[in-house]
């Protein structure tokens, strides 16, 4: 198969490395806010409710990045490989995360 | 009959269970995506980019209502659910379920995207669909269960409340 052909597309490519660190940033988030209440009600003062604010922060963080990393052209740079073992990890440990916080906490 | 059950539906119902079916619509046709890109071929390319398409747009729809829902009503059942048995419903299920949906909503947002290219012809493409589908369909049966899990936090909770009424009023 032709090595060209086996590359992630600029688009596709960007927005994997910038939904890998959103999910990260949006479990580090769920728990820096529920261990320090004055985020909390600061982030509940933005948009009405603590889980609306950090549901947009997500999406701004996400197109953001995602089209920041398009223009750049960083994340086409990047193996596809990693990028995809990279976007599972993250998934993983944002899900493990958020169950293992909220069990002890 | 039929005209009491639906006077008794409230707009608060319709919402709760819009929302739990399109995360399962969603769920579904995320697993559609993967078994699609298992076999993909340009003849179901097409297929594919309109089963990633009614992912995303199912998910925005589940993440919209249940939003709202989460948001205007769910407030009174938590504080059902923390004076209940099962307190954990609330605090390990709720609190866990309401933060993974973002990451299952992002990767929804995400899905179109990768499979805008050519799945069939690009075997790395395919691989990512393939990976993000299946994180798709694991996150949302995820989230699914743990609404189970909620709602049943809520209904042993007024089960209880009911009983301990009837023994006071049985007294």
């Amino acid at each position: 198969m032709n090595r060209d052909l086996e590359r992630l597309g600029p688009a596709a490519a960007a927005f994997a490395l910038a939904a890998a660190i959103t999910v990260l940033f949006n479990t580090s988030l769920a728990c820096a806010k529920d261990a320090y209440q004055p985020l909390n009600r600061f982030m509940g003062s933005l948009a009405g409710h603590n889980w609306t604010t950090q549901g947009l922060s997500d999406m701004i963080l996400f197109f953001g990045l995602g089209l920041t990393f398009v223009k750049a052209g960083w994340a086409g740079k990047i193996d596809p490989q990693h990028l995809i073992s990279l976007l599972v990890a993250a998934v993983v440990v944002a899900g493990a995360g958020l169950v293992v916080w909220y069990v002890l906490v | 009959m039929i005209g009491t059950f639906f006077v008794r539906v409230t707009l608060s119902d319709v919402i709760l269970l819009g929302h739990a079916a399109f995360g399962i619509l969603g769920t579904l046709s995320a697993l559609w995506v993967f078994v699609e890109a298992l076999n993909a071929r340009e003849e179901n390319a097409s297929r594919i980019r309109r089963g990633a398409m009614a992912v995303t747009i199912s998910m925005c729809a589940a993440c919209l209502l249940g939003g709202y829902w989460y948001v205007t009503s769910y407030p009174a059942e938590k504080a059902i659910i923390l004076e209940g048995p099962w307190p954990a419903a609330h605090n390990v299920f709720m609190e866990t379920k309401e933060h993974l949906f973002f990451s299952t909503l992002i990767l929804a947002i995400y899905l179109p995207i990768a499979a805008a290219d050519k799945v069939y012809a690009n075997a790395i493409v395919r691989k990512m669909v393939l990976c993000v589908s299946l994180l798709i369909v694991f996150t949302g049966l995820a989230i699914e269960g743990a609404g189970a899990v909620i709602n049943h936090g809520v209904k042993i909770a007024l089960l209880r409340a009911h009983l301990k009424e009837a023994h006071v009023k049985g007294k």
